[in-house]
């Protein structure tokens, strides 16, 4: 009898391995997921729960593509993209709206209220009623401009094709380039994979650059001098991560960062010395693959993001 | 005219060409300016061709010792050592392959590929084993093929099956010799390599599925001695075959059988055959009409498989790449929001028509049509033959070890009190 069991129960095992080998060819469905895909889902699910800021305003933009985004003092906001310039009250009502011949990558105003718009390879200053004021020589057939920063009559430019920061009198002469690769005064070069590529001037009066390769910030003086920088480069929610992050950066009015980010899609905020603070937006308020979300701070310490995707600038404030 | 023509349009795709290569220099590369140094591809080295003939060396020199110890010395210690230094170098040390089952795949690719370039090592552990075979029996299984060797070591307290459930599990490996040259002939897979229980010990990787399934059939053969070799090898069918019209098989005993019955239970794979003295023999009629009705009998059989086969010949191809790739383009089956699944969108980035796809599946499907009709008839004649050998009595006076079924174990020889003086 013992035996009888003993039999059966071996025969039993052999057969189920024939019935896994049959049904495992035939009957078991191919996997399809790429396997090449870099995994970003254990990061994003990271994120959902440690946002303080809760968004308050979304205002929906008419242009067909959206690049780039700044505000005033007066809290007016401003969306450069194909073909055209959106001016919003800070209740997202527009005020102006104007068509440009082309796409304004990056846009920022001037104290005197003057549109500077970064298209492809050179600059145009444009006024609020939608008149072009004059356009820049090339910055050559390389360039690709990605940010202004404007602080009286310094202008900076940012170049991710040349990888270098322009600094130019307002008028359009360049008084010098700023962050080219010099190993004897320390500046370590603009690693800049992708076209994404910020800048901006701190309270301080100071310009800060965004190294995405590095996943640093560089502090300059406007003579090209390296006053400091801040790395974070890691796969936690502290740091930056991917080829080139973070993607756009600006000052909240106490001189905060606010940084945002491509491919881990998400907003946060660090002290001037990088210490993370806070998650202002997080990767599920965004659609995956959402790129180019470029950002601002207005007058009432409001954080803008521009949403390409959904063709939004979605405001946020502390809950 | 013409050549004006050919050069303007030519002189047109060269302008497409580089407006391509614009578009792609428009944005420099990724690049690291950090230290890093993108490290060279590094493939695996081929097996130094050194190695691969000590390897042939070490089959030829095992097989010769072990059909030495069989059928010379008849000595069960030294096929037990043997099997010990089999499991060590070709399982172990050689990771398990290339081993002699699996060569059936790559010798019927080579067959059937031109472009599949066989190596020398494949073809001799294809070879080899089954011309010793043909001398001296299944001393291969004994004790130089790992498979057999690492079940001979567990097979603790073997129990007798019974005759008929052999025959019937028996068929088993005759299906998947079948299945694994049809798919292997078709370039499709190589399903005893995929299916392969022990080499993931070997190489002490097996995925968790892949070690159970190696662990359920080693436990099994602590009661089933060897199912792996009895019930499964493909290449068991091919070494059973030959084994039949071997030249020198071992016996149980070295001189006439005295009928003593204690090899009876000896061997621990059901491989020795009774004597069968029927009282009363089959007349000469009933052994006609037998012979007349198997005669009928496997033909149809075959016919019979091979029309099921044919039937069979679109599920069979469905998990051949190219069948499955025309398959999901024509019906993706997944919701609209869904992302496409990546052979899709691999065979979308190479820039192919879909038109390729279908022809390249339909050829397949072609290939695997007639596949499926030998297989199926080969399955017939399996069953035919099955039926057959239990309906025609073989006259045997003496305990013999059944030629085909017989590993050459040695087992039984020490059950029998015949000796030869020394």
């Amino acid at each position: 009898m013992k035996q009888k069991i003993i039999i059966s129960s071996a025969l039993v095992l052999l057969l189920v391995l024939v019935a896994f080998m049959v049904k495992d060819f035939f009957f078991s469905k191919p996997d399809n997921t790429n396997p090449y895909r870099f995994e970003l889902d254990n990061i994003r699910e990271g994120d959902t729960t440690k946002a303080v800021y809760s968004e308050t305003l979304q205002i929906k933009t008419t242009l067909e593509e959206i690049h780039g985004l700044t505000t005033d003092s007066l809290g007016r906001i401003y969306v450069s993209g194909k073909d055209g310039i959106e001016i919003f009250n800070s209740s997202g009502k527009v005020e102006t709206k104007f068509k440009i011949d082309s796409t304004a990558q990056c846009i920022a105003i001037s104290q005197n209220g003057k549109i500077f718009i970064g298209v492809k390879d050179h600059i145009e200053i444009w006024d609020k009623s939608g008149n072009r004021l004059s356009r820049w020589a090339s910055l050559g057939a390389d360039a690709v401009i990605t940010s202004i920063a404007v602080k009286g009559e310094d202008i900076f430019i940012a170049d991710a094709g040349q990888k270098v920061v322009y600094h130019c009198h307002v008028k359009g002469y360049l008084f010098n380039k700023i962050g080219l690769k010099d190993p004897a005064t320390g500046v370590p070069g603009f690693i800049i994979p992708s076209p994404y590529f910020d800048l901006g001037i701190s309270k301080d009066g100071n310009l800060w650059v965004v190294n995405p390769g590095r996943h640093s910030f560089e502090k300059y003086k406007s003579d090209g001098t390296l006053l400091t920088s801040w790395v974070k480069a890691s796969n936690a929610m502290e740091g930056f991560c991917g080829c080139c992050n973070p993607s756009n950066f600006a000052f909240l009015n106490d001189s905060l960062f606010v940084t945002s980010e491509k491919g881990i899609e998400r907003v946060k905020i660090y002290n001037t010395d990088g210490t993370f603070l806070a998650v202002v937006a997080t990767p599920d308020q965004f659609e995956e693959g959402t790129t180019g979300l470029d950002l601002a701070v207005d007058n009432q310490n409001r954080i803008l993001v521009l949403d390409p995707a959904k063709k939004l600038v979605r405001i946020f404030e502390p809950k | 005219m013409k050549k004006t023509l050919a050069i303007v349009f030519l002189l047109f795709l060269f302008a497409v060409q580089f407006m391509d290569s614009y578009g792609i220099q428009r944005f420099p590369k990724p690049e690291f300016e950090s230290g890093y140094v993108q490290p060279e591809t590094l493939l695996p080295n081929p097996r130094a061709e050194m190695l691969a003939i000590l390897d042939i060396a070490v089959l030829i020199i095992s097989l010769s010792v072990v059909s030495w110890l069989v059928i010379k010395k008849r000595n069960r210690n030294g096929v037990f050592w043997m099997s010990v230094f089999a499991l060590a170098y070709f399982g172990f040390y050689r990771e398990g392959c290339v081993c002699s089952i699996g060569s059936i795949q790559n010798v019927t690719l080579a067959l059937f590929d031109n472009s599949y370039l066989i190596s020398i090592s494949a073809i001799i552990f294809f070879v080899a084993p089954l011309v010793y075979t043909a001398f001296f029996g299944r001393t291969f299984c004994a004790a130089v093929c790992p498979f057999g060797a690492i079940q001979d070591l567990v097979a603790w307290s073997p129990q007798k099956i019974g005759s008929r459930l052999n025959a019937v599990l028996g068929v088993i490996p005759y299906i998947y010799l079948g299945l694994a040259v049809l798919y292997a002939a078709t370039g499709t897979d190589f399903i005893i390599c995929r299916y392969d229980p022990f080499v993931g010990i070997w190489r002490f990787n097996a995925s968790f599925g892949m070690f159970v399934f190696g662990g359920i059939l080693l436990i099994v053969g602590i009661f089933i001695a060897r199912p792996y070799c009895r019930f499964l090898c493909p290449y068991g069918v091919l070494l059973n075959w030959v084994s039949r019209f071997s030249r020198k098989h071992i016996t149980i005993t070295p001189a006439e059988c005295i009928q003593c019955r204690l090899c009876e239970n000896s061997c621990p794979y059901d491989a020795i055959d009774m004597p069968v003295t029927t009282k009363n023999p089959e007349d000469k009629g009933t052994m006609a009409r037998k012979l007349i009705f198997i005669t009928f009998l496997i033909p149809i059989l075959m016919l019979l498989g091979g029309w099921i086969g044919s039937k069979l010949h679109e599920p069979l191809a469905g998990v051949n790449v190219k069948v499955r790739l025309a398959k999901q383009i024509l019906n993706p089956g997944t919701p609209k929001n869904q992302p496409e699944t990546f052979e899709i969108e691999a065979f979308k980035s190479a820039g192919k028509q879909q038109s390729q796809a279908f022809a390249e599946a339909s050829a397949v499907l072609h290939k695997f049509y007639i596949g499926s009709w030998i297989l199926g008839g080969f399955i017939g004649l399996v069953f035919g033959g099955l039926i057959a050998g239990r309906l025609m009595t073989k006259h045997r006076t003496d305990y013999t070890p059944n030629k085909g079924t017989c590993l050459s174990c040695v087992r039984c020889v020490d059950y029998c009190p015949v000796k030869l003086p020394k």
